[in-house]
């Protein structure tokens, strides 16, 4: 086409030319999309947490009001807290059960292709179907845990576990790392194979033992992998919205309040500029954690 | 692949701990799985009044609620509208960005490269506020288009980054030997590269299909209508009502995860490399 048109007398330009503009052409759709449907909400969402929006009416400029509001009010400091803890704790255990299976399913064990699929599992479930379905597990009737629990006689009582504030927590966790440790053991189960039997071999031969070996051979092999699979999970985990609301919504009296939640709610209640200030509240961590993440993974790139 | 390499060493002790290791990880991955299943098989009386861990009686009465009473297969049919159409498109529009990535050099590659990443990081929850106002100033609040289009949010970037990784893996000269036979550059890419990254395709659009299919937070905001709620969305309003409807619940479930889990285990090879390919390298 661009030839035709060159031949008509227009200047023509070079191959080298030619071909940036393809290829800016073919990029050209994703970037747009993105910019207009992730890089526009994205300020307007950080603009919006400046008014006073609410719905179907226009927002006037406030300034901090709306995050200073947010500071003094204690369902937004429980959010806070309970989103670090959900972090923290949920992801520590993802790692630990994710890196210490992975182990497992690289050694030399029985059923080991069975094992794998099966551990894959709840992670091929949809999210929603999983915390759902730990949402009747816990119930105090019709739950399976409190029957195991009774049956086995490991406890006696029945418990309400989504019910009450001390065992909400710990129940969302559960569910959490249920759903979300295959990706944990699968990625780690990916760099393990790569690495090399010799040098296990090179280092029983030095006489190091199970220890040793896991520092000198294992641990470096592995640590990139992990190292990015932490931010990855971080990232997702502290704005996983399905969990927390199929299993509690928040309760019992906020117990499990995250930010995410607490956005959605704040935008029930028609008040746009707060909502937006609420998710807006976790942006600078959440900047952080990306600007790390893209990084390291970029420069995995080449 | 290598077996057995192992730094745990070969004793007996070892090899009964990791036995028991395993038996404990398989109930904790099972139990929930047998529980969703035998909870929809079981009469609701039977749920609330006599806890046992296999039904007295097998019923399909949950499903039949479920279908009949509570429509359903149309959430289900509007779930496969939406997540087939958005796989469809993250998969051209993707396809282009990422031959466009890996083939040529030139000004903002890096950029741009970052832009996905980023926007692959940037989570729904910080988003659907105003991705709400957007669509709803598009005019296309309640609808299944407003739904897909937004879902290209999550879908593109995924794609894009996931499919970058498999066209750099073929043989930039298999593409010029194709040049020199005749093949335009697209149709390298369509003759070429598509053909060769296949795998690669599978695990990406069993990735968008899956995140589509899972979405609830943005279905949430934005349909409003019983007639176009998608499979979560549907089964999350049985949940806020008043009665406890644990038995349909768990049928709903289970029609829901049936499509994704023959998805994963037909192609469970490509899902596996997919995910170490596109979102941590091994």
């Amino acid at each position: 086409m661009r030839q035709q048109r060159s031949a008509a007398g227009e200047p023509r330009l070079s191959a080298d030319a030619q071909q940036q503009l393809f290829a800016y052409c073919l990029v050209l759709p994703v970037a747009l999309l993105l910019v207009g449907l992730v890089g526009y909400p994205l300020f307007y969402a950080i603009y919006v947490s400046f008014t006073n929006l609410v719905v179907g009416g226009a927002g006037d400029w406030v300034g901090l009001a709306n995050f200073r509001y947010l500071a003094g009010s204690p369902v937004f400091s429980s959010a806070v807290w309970n989103t670090i803890v959900l972090v923290l704790v949920s992801d520590g255990l993802k790692l630990a059960i994710g890196l210490g299976l992975a182990l497992i399913v690289n050694e030399r064990i029985p059923a080991r292709g069975v094992f794998r699929s099966l551990l894959m599992l709840p992670w091929a479930m949809p999210a929603f179907v999983a915390f759902l379905t730990w949402r009747v597990l816990y119930q105090p009737i019709g739950g399976g845990i409190n029957l195991v629990l009774t049956k086995t006689g490991l406890y006696p009582e029945i418990v309400d576990w989504l019910g009450q504030r001390s065992t909400a927590m710990p129940a969302v966790i559960v569910a959490s790392v249920w759903r979300g440790f295959p990706f944990w053991f699968i990625s780690i189960l990916a760099a393990l194979q790569n690495i090399s039997t010799e040098l296990y071999e090179a280092a029983r031969i030095d006489g190091a033992n199970a220890w040793q070996r896991f520092r000198a051979v294992t641990w470096p092999g592995i640590k990139r992998v992990v190292v990015i699979t932490t931010l990855l999970s971080s990232i997702w985990t502290a704005n996983s919205f399905e969990s927390v609301w199929l299993l509690t919504q928040g309760g019992p009296s906020d117990a499990t309040m995250v930010f995410p939640v607490l956005a959605y709610f704040g935008m029930q209640t028609q008040r746009i500029g707060e909502a937006a200030a609420v998710s807006v509240a976790l942006l600078p961590a959440l900047l952080v954690l990306v600007f790390v993440t893209t990084s390291l993974m970029q420069s995995d790139e080449d | 692949m290598t077996t057995g390499s192992g730094f745990l060493g070969r004793n007996f002790v070892a090899k009964l701990a990791i036995v028991a290791v395993m038996v404990l990880a398989l109930l904790f991955v099972l139990f929930p799985v047998y529980w969703m299943i035998i909870t929809s098989l079981k009469l609701p009386r039977e749920i609330f009044r006599v806890p046992s861990l296999w039904p007295q009686v097998f019923t399909q009465s949950n499903y039949r609620s479920l279908i009949e009473d509570k429509d359903f297969l149309i959430a289900i049919r509007n779930s496969f509208i939406v997540a087939s159409s958005v796989t469809l498109i993250s998969l051209v529009v993707a396809s282009l960005a990422a031959y466009s990535m890996v083939r040529f050099h030139y000004r903002f590659k890096g950029l741009i490269g970052r832009l996905i990443l980023f926007a692959y990081l940037t989570p729904t929850s910080l988003l659907f506020i105003p991705l709400s106002i957007l669509i709803a100033r598009l005019q296309l609040g309640n609808t299944l288009h407003g739904l897909i289009l937004v879902y290209l949010t999550f879908s593109l970037p995924v794609s894009t980054w996931m499919l970058q990784a498999y066209f750099a893996a073929v043989p930039r000269e298999l593409e010029e030997q194709g040049m020199i036979d005749g093949l335009t550059r697209l149709g390298a890419l369509f003759r070429i590269v598509l053909p060769l990254s296949a795998p690669g395709l599978a695990a990406v659009a069993i990735f968008t299909f899956t995140g589509a299919w899972n979405e609830l937070l943005l279905a949430l905001v934005l349909i409003t209508s019983e007639s176009r709620r998608t499979a979560p969305l549907a089964l999350n309003y049985l949940i806020t009502s008043d009665v406890l409807p644990w038995g349909p619940l768990m049928a709903g479930a289970v029609l829901s995860s049936l499509p994704l889990m023959l998805l994963y285990f037909v192609a469970q090879r490509f899902v596996v490399q997919g995910m170490t390919a596109g979102s941590v390298k091994g």
